[in-house]
């Protein structure tokens, strides 16, 4: 979407996207603006001085709340004759505030006209990306003798954008101006606040509830001093791990999250800046890969998720009871159910995936007060697996949208419209089961039955979930294992057809526990082996598919966060130089990207293209590629929660040196793990 | 003939007690305004315990809404979260309540839930 030069900075989900030079003029190819709740406050915010817009010479985003442009008059060819110099400084936080400061360098006093355009177009987050040509209802400029009013009002829906300075200003309906005086080496300065609300009826604003309800709001500078320091260090002895690490630390804390009903709880949203809400699959597959480094997101998304759980039918929203939901979003799309997504259910995997992050939680965290509460929602939960999700009748869970203008066609998380396919590429009808989703049911049905043992008393439940766990395991590879491939197939046809491609679910598989051990080597072989492996990760959909294409989105590219899960199950099932080379291989790209990783990147052969290229997405930082690196950390240090204590296993490739891992917390306080690089992956997958 | 919000309340006074709320504690009064004319609903929800008086009384949370709407809203014709969000329905005070009673809500009369194929077939 927007595009490389753009500036974004954040708090929970309010954003700006702008351009290097610190303003907006948002356009469908570029949609950069103000947003919160999920709408669009400014679409324009252009500063220019005597009718001139600036240059930029650089600017700084100091932190994920706020940057910093430098910024002079005139063509690029006239830099060097710059007499006047303007800094913006910017930080959003509850509301978004610049200040803008003009500098004289002449030695002559000079009159200046400053100026900032102002308007909004109010567009919903889905529509940014369109020409807004028929908003259906009525936009609104009033300037006033302190402030400009922007509005758009549709009913009752009301969304105003409030423009306001600590200098006296002419307002008008486009922005606001001033007349300035400055002296040689004088210099400027004008606070511009922006506020945006969401007016109910009777004026008030829809966020007030979370206000008034959240604890005192530490200042943000604090706020991330803290975050970091909860945190276990990690040092490495080469630096980049570490630097990885740190990185992903600070993008997480840019990604937490407060639904407007947590109050002020947070959770990680799923992507900067398109995707800053709650999303059932990303938060928990994100819980999962951080849980020793940050415990409490696990607690805040099972608590929102579990109180959000389904508990009808509606088939706008594609919810049944038991269901966990898929997305939530509070723009005039979602308001007017023209998007279902207040909130949509349409994903089958966040379901299963809910209990596992409570089971996962609890040995780590030893937080037995959090299963019992969360009881009933795990027995809906997998009460839904067994009586909504089968719709076939054969013991899978499955998918098919009830929504069929709006809800999703695939909910896995392989879901663009050409990601299940057959081995002759054709595409199958639905309903549609995909096999890791599979895995996390017999997971589910597993964990739930220690639960419901240990701390439900309910023998006779965990009994049963393991029979049924087991008869799964069964059923599982009898129907879904591909004989003359050696692998699992991707998905089953409502037939019972195999689509059978070898792909990256398999990893999953391993991760759940649903391969039978004498099968597991063969799986291990094929995700390390040529077609999947290319040496910087593996491969969604292997080499030499129908459909592979090294930068397909969900057939051949190579996204980091299944590959943080692929090698969490190789490490289960024990294959621990595998899960080094996958984590190597992942943590080496992520080197190329100063420790951020992208989405996905493409499935090139390493030795072809000698960097991984990244697939241009819409959305950077994401929050499980942020997990990814720490997960791969766990994996390959053998983190474990065993019997009360942590179990520290490591095994390292020769390259990574010393890694230790400082203060790691859970039931055991806090204890550390020190690793060092001894496994010679060089045997292994070139 | 009662309308479908006092019937709505009366059967949950009778229940006396709603499993979806155990962990729900607080009380909710419902404000619905028909020109000058204002019925008012008090809900004490007390873990899942529930008492419903019809009056105007002290509440965690006040919820604003035209008869016609919330009528609409507990007949599953009209989603409570939508209508947060447009503004037909207005909140004061705690707001995690709503989104708790909002679950009691029946789903769209015509939703018919998950098309099984094996009943597809048979039908």
């Amino acid at each position: 979407m927007a595009g490389n030069n753009t500036v974004r900075i954040l708090d929970g989900n309010t954003f700006v996207v702008s351009e290097d030079t610190g303003d907006i003029e948002a356009t469908p190819t570029e949609p950069t603006g103000l947003f919160s709740l999920d709408t669009r406050y400014l679409s324009k915010w252009v500063l220019t001085v005597d009718g001139e817009r600036l240059n930029a010479l650089s600017y700084d985003d100091l932190q994920y709340y706020e940057a910093r442009f430098f910024l002079v008059p005139g063509q690029a060819t006239h830099y060097v004759d710059a007499k006047l110099s303007v800094i913006r400084e910017r930080v959003v936080g509850g509301s978004f505030r610049e200040t803008v400061s003009v500098l004289n360098h002449d030695e002559n006093a000079v009159d200046l006209e400053i100026r900032m355009d102002a308007g909004a177009d109010f567009a919903d987050l889905f529509q940014v990306k369109d020409e807004i040509l028929n908003k259906k209802g009525e936009l609104y400029a009033e300037a006033e003798p302190d402030r400009l009013r922007l509005g758009y009002r549709r009913g009752n829906f009301k969304r105003e954008t409030i423009v306001s300075a600590n200098q006296p200003a002419r307002y008008d309906n486009r922005g606001v101006s001033w007349s300035i005086h400055l002296e040689p080496n004088e210099q400027w300065d004008v606070l511009i606040d922006v506020q945006t609300f969401a007016i109910g009826p009777g004026g008030r604003d829809l966020r007030i509830g979370l206000r008034a309800h959240g604890t005192e709001r530490l200042a943000l500078q604090h706020d991330l001093e803290e975050w970091i320091d909860r945190a276990p260090k990690v040092n490495s002895e080469h630096g980049r791990v570490a630097a990885t690490y740190q990185r992903s630390l600070v993008d997480l804390a840019a990604l937490r999250f407060s639904p407007l009903s947590l109050g002020g709880q947070t959770l990680p949203a799923a992507g900067l800046p398109w995707f800053m809400t709650m999303f059932g699959r990303d938060s928990i597959l994100t819980c999962l890969q951080v849980l020793p480094f940050a415990p409490e997101m696990s607690k805040t998304t099972l608590r929102i998720l579990g109180a959000l759980q389904g508990t009808r039918f509606d088939d706008f929203r594609d919810e049944d009871p038991g269901r966990i939901l898929h997305e939530m979003r509070y723009g005039e799309t979602a308001a007017f159910e023209e998007q279902p997504h207040s909130p949509y259910y349409g994903s089958v995997d966040a379901t299963p995936l809910f209990v596992v992050l409570l089971d996962e939680y609890e040995r780590w965290s030893g937080d037995v007060a959090l299963v019992k509460e969360l009881e009933r929602e795990c027995r809906a939960a997998l009460k839904w697996i067994d009586d909504y999700a089968d719709l076939v009748g054969s013991g899978y869970i499955w998918y098919e949208r009830r929504n069929t203008d709006t809800g999703l066609e695939n909910q896995c998380w392989k879901d663009s419209w050409d990601s299940i396919s057959y081995a002759d590429g054709t595409l199958p009808p639905f309903p549609r089961a995909s096999c890791e989703v599979q895995g996390y049911a017999y997971d589910a049905k597993m964990r739930a039955a220690r639960l419901a043992r240990e701390f439900w008393g309910d023998p006779a439940y965990a009994d049963q979930l393991e029979r049924e766990a087991a008869e799964l395991k069964a059923r599982f590879n009898r129907d879904w294992w591909v004989a003359d491939g050696g692998f699992y197939a991707l998905a089953l046809d409502p037939e019972g057809r195999q689509c059978d491609v070898l792909s990256s679910n398999i990893g999953h598989l391993l991760w759940s526990g649903i391969v039978d051990d004498e099968r597991a080597p063969q799986i291990a072989a094929h995700l390390v082996g040529p077609r999947l492996w290319s040496g910087w990760g593996v491969r969604t959909l292997a080499e030499g598919e129908v459909r592979y294409n090294p930068i397909g989105y969900h057939n051949g590219t190579i996204w980091p966060f299944d590959n943080s899960f692929v090698a969490w199950g190789l490490r289960r099932y024990g294959f621990a130089e595998e899960a080094a080379t996958v984590a190597n291989g992942i943590l080496d790209a992520a080197t190329y990207f100063d420790g951020r990783l992208p989405e996905a990147f493409g499935g090139y052969q390493r030795e072809l293209t000698k960097f991984p290229v990244e697939y241009p997405t819409a959305c950077s930082p994401q929050a499980w590629s942020t997990g990814a690196p720490l997960l791969l950390i766990r994996t390959m240090l053998g983190l474990e929660p065993h019997e009360g204590h942590l179990a520290v296993d490591p095994r390292l490739p020769v390259g990574m040196g010393r890694i230790e891992v400082l203060d790691i917390p859970g039931r055991w306080g806090r204890v550390d793990a020190f690793a060092r690089g001894r496994l010679d992956l060089h045997n292994l997958a070139g | 003939m009662v309308d479908t919000t006092t019937r709505f309340f009366e059967d949950l006074d009778r229940r006396g007690f709603e499993p979806l709320l155990v962990k729900t504690s607080g009380t909710l009064r419902f404000d619905l305004h028909e020109g000058a004319r204002t019925t008012h609903w008090l809900l004490e929800i007390d873990r899942g315990d529930l008492r419903v008086r019809q009056e105007d009384g002290e509440a965690d949370t006040v919820v604003g809404t035209e008869p016609r709407l919330f009528g609409a809203l507990v007949d599953g014709e009209e989603n409570a979260i939508a209508a947060l969000l447009r503004g037909d329905m207005t909140v004061v005070g705690d707001l995690r309540l709503v989104l708790q009673i909002e679950r009691v809500f029946p789903g769209p009369p015509d939703s018919r839930g998950p098309r099984h194929a094996f009943a597809r077939r048979a039908a």
